[in-house]
């Protein structure tokens, strides 16, 4: 495992991807301090300037060519024979790219520590209280905290895609298309009114547990979930997908 | 150290490998050809447990199956096409596979690739990436090593570079499964033939042995033409005759011997008509298609 976690990382680190995503992270966050800052500092470091949705962004990139990129490299066959079971490649691949989540979401805090010290906008001490009477601080790291579920969801339904198609360009289309239309698709089966006890489960609408955690009120009526029924539920998914994922990778012929 | 026993493997419902059976020991050089479309790729795939099958492949006594590769940690391959990364340098390439940072030094010197070694694969010619490959399959001193087409797209020194490394490497007790398309390349490095067709072993023998057994006849002159030919006959023995020179089924010689001695009439020539070993190998594959046909 450790050595299977080793080339997972290896290859990670020397791609140009991974170091040029933070900077696109930094910019994507200077950008949305620049355009809304001025009226929403405190939701703006509640949120690290908007990074769940760029971190989404990222992560569908990096995480659909991890696969992809084995499979185009003719490496896959190379990957599968030299480790112990096909598990360990499944596994050490998820971890990494869970590694790299968890990166970006420090580096956003950083960032956001960063930026709040520079007179971009107006600057708010970090002990006023916001969402839940909680100060910004304990926002920023509970949402953070709570993107980090989120984004892990979606990389399970990433891994799970990716092994399903063998093409980059369809798997990164797909994901983003299920990611930042999945809300919107979730929303308009629950506008239908019928059925919504159930419908209120489906996987779209567990992408809006960050966006509900530092904006309950509106998105609420969005999700007809609590947080903490999200939180279930998007856990839930999680395992599912990793499981199924796993299972379609180990029957995918190579 | 390999055993492959009764090995079938399916891709889907269709069976690839048809009851495989066959050893490698250590320094065996064997040369695994077949047409295109035989199954070799597949077998291959298979011992690295890569594909679904039946049948038992154990490695060092330890079996190998689809989801369990423990018995591999000793095994190197190059399957279909180098396992490269384009955004890594060849050196880097190597370093995500090498427990040993000196085997690796080595095996760049040894392939010749110090020049360009730290470049990135991307820019690789055809040749450079399979040298590659190669270097990636020998890597952390394997017990077997598995090579689909290693000459592809190599030029004449890398070719008489890789031989010569194949012999190194066999001489120390690694085993090589080889299969090319390109039979007198092949023909220099291997001690044992598999042939295969239609996914079944067709031949499975030492390469001195399978070229004596598989001349395709015998030319013969003998001091009475006339009498030979009479006696030939007269013991339903097939033969052709052009001139004074008979030919004659390998299978038959020592029978035609004991009939001409028992008459008295010496032989003044018995000799095999030297076939190349791709003539053997085509003639093997149209024997076992007439024989398919015939069967059908």
């Amino acid at each position: 495992m450790a050595f299977s976690l080793y080339q997972e990382f290896y290859k990670l680190s020397h791609r140009k991807l991974t170091w040029i995503a933070p900077l696109v992270l930094l910019i994507l966050m200077i950008l949305t301090g620049l355009s809304i800052g001025y009226n929403e500092s405190k939701l703006l470091m509640t949120t690290c300037y908007n990074a769940p949705d760029w971190i989404m962004l990222i992560l569908v990139i990096v995480g659909s060519t991890t696969f992809s990129m084995e499979f185009q490299n003719n490496a896959i066959l190379t990957l599968l024979y030299k480790a112990p079971n096909k598990i360990l490649v499944y596994l050490s691949k998820y971890l990494v790219i869970l590694g790299y989540n968890l990166w970006l979401h420090l580096l956003a805090i950083l960032f956001t520590l960063g930026l709040r010290a520079i007179p971009m906008n107006q600057s708010m001490s970090w002990s006023a209280l916001y969402r839940y009477q909680q100060p910004l601080w304990e926002n920023m790291l509970k949402t953070s905290a709570i993107d980090v579920l989120t984004t892990t969801f979606i990389i399970s339904l990433i891994f799970l895609l990716s092994c399903l198609i063998n093409s980059n360009a369809i798997v990164i289309s797909v994901s983003l298309l299920m990611v930042f239309m999945g809300q919107f698709i979730s929303a308009n089966l629950l506008n239908a009114d019928r059925f919504t006890t159930v419908l209120r489960w489906n996987p779209f609408n567990m992408t809006n547990l960050t966006r509900q955690y530092y904006n309950y009120t509106t998105y609420f009526d969005t999700s007809h979930l609590l947080n903490q029924q999200l939180l279930q539920g998007t856990l839930s998914y999680t395992l599912l997908f990793i499981i199924v994922g796993y299972l379609i990778f180990r029957k995918k012929r190579f | 150290m390999l055993v492959v026993q009764n090995v079938n493997t399916y891709i889907g419902r269709k069976q690839i490998i048809t009851d495989a059976t066959f050893k490698i020991h250590p320094g065996n050089i064997i040369g695994l050809i077949g047409p295109n479309g035989a199954g070799k790729t597949t077998l291959m795939k298979t011992i690295l447990g890569l594909t679904k099958f039946d049948g038992q492949i154990r490695l060092n006594q330890t079996t190998v199956t689809e989801n369990q590769h423990t018995a591999l940690t000793k095994v190197g391959a190059l399957i279909e096409h180098p396992a490269i990364y384009p955004f890594l340098t060849g050196q880097q390439n190597l370093t995500l596979y090498a427990h040993d940072p000196v085997d690796c030094q080595r095996l760049i010197s040894k392939l010749d690739m110090s020049t360009y070694i730290h470049d990135h694969t991307k820019d690789y010619s055809l040749g450079m990436k399979q040298k590659l490959g190669i270097a990636i399959a020998l890597l952390n001193n394997p017990q077997l090593v598995i090579l689909d087409e290693p000459m592809n797209g190599l030029d004449v020194e890398a070719t008489i570079g890789v031989r010569r490394l194949i012999h190194q490497y066999a001489a120390q007790g690694t085993a090589f499964l080889i299969s090319s398309h390109i039979l007198s390349e092949l023909q220099k490095v291997m001690t044992q033939v598999i042939l295969i067709n239609h996914g079944r072993i067709i031949v499975n023998q030492p390469i001195a042995e399978f070229e004596q057994f598989h001349h395709q006849a015998y030319e013969l002159h003998t001091e009475n033409s006339q009498l030979t030919v009479k006696l030939l006959s007269s013991h339903h023995i097939q033969y052709t005759l052009d001139g004074d020179t008979f030919q004659v089924n390998p299978k038959s010689i020592f029978e035609i011997q004991d009939i001409l001695s028992s008459q008295h009439v010496r032989l003044k020539e018995l000799t095999p008509i030297s076939s190349s070993f791709e003539q053997i190998v085509v003639h093997l594959l149209h024997q076992q298609r007439g024989g398919d046909q015939h069967n059908d």
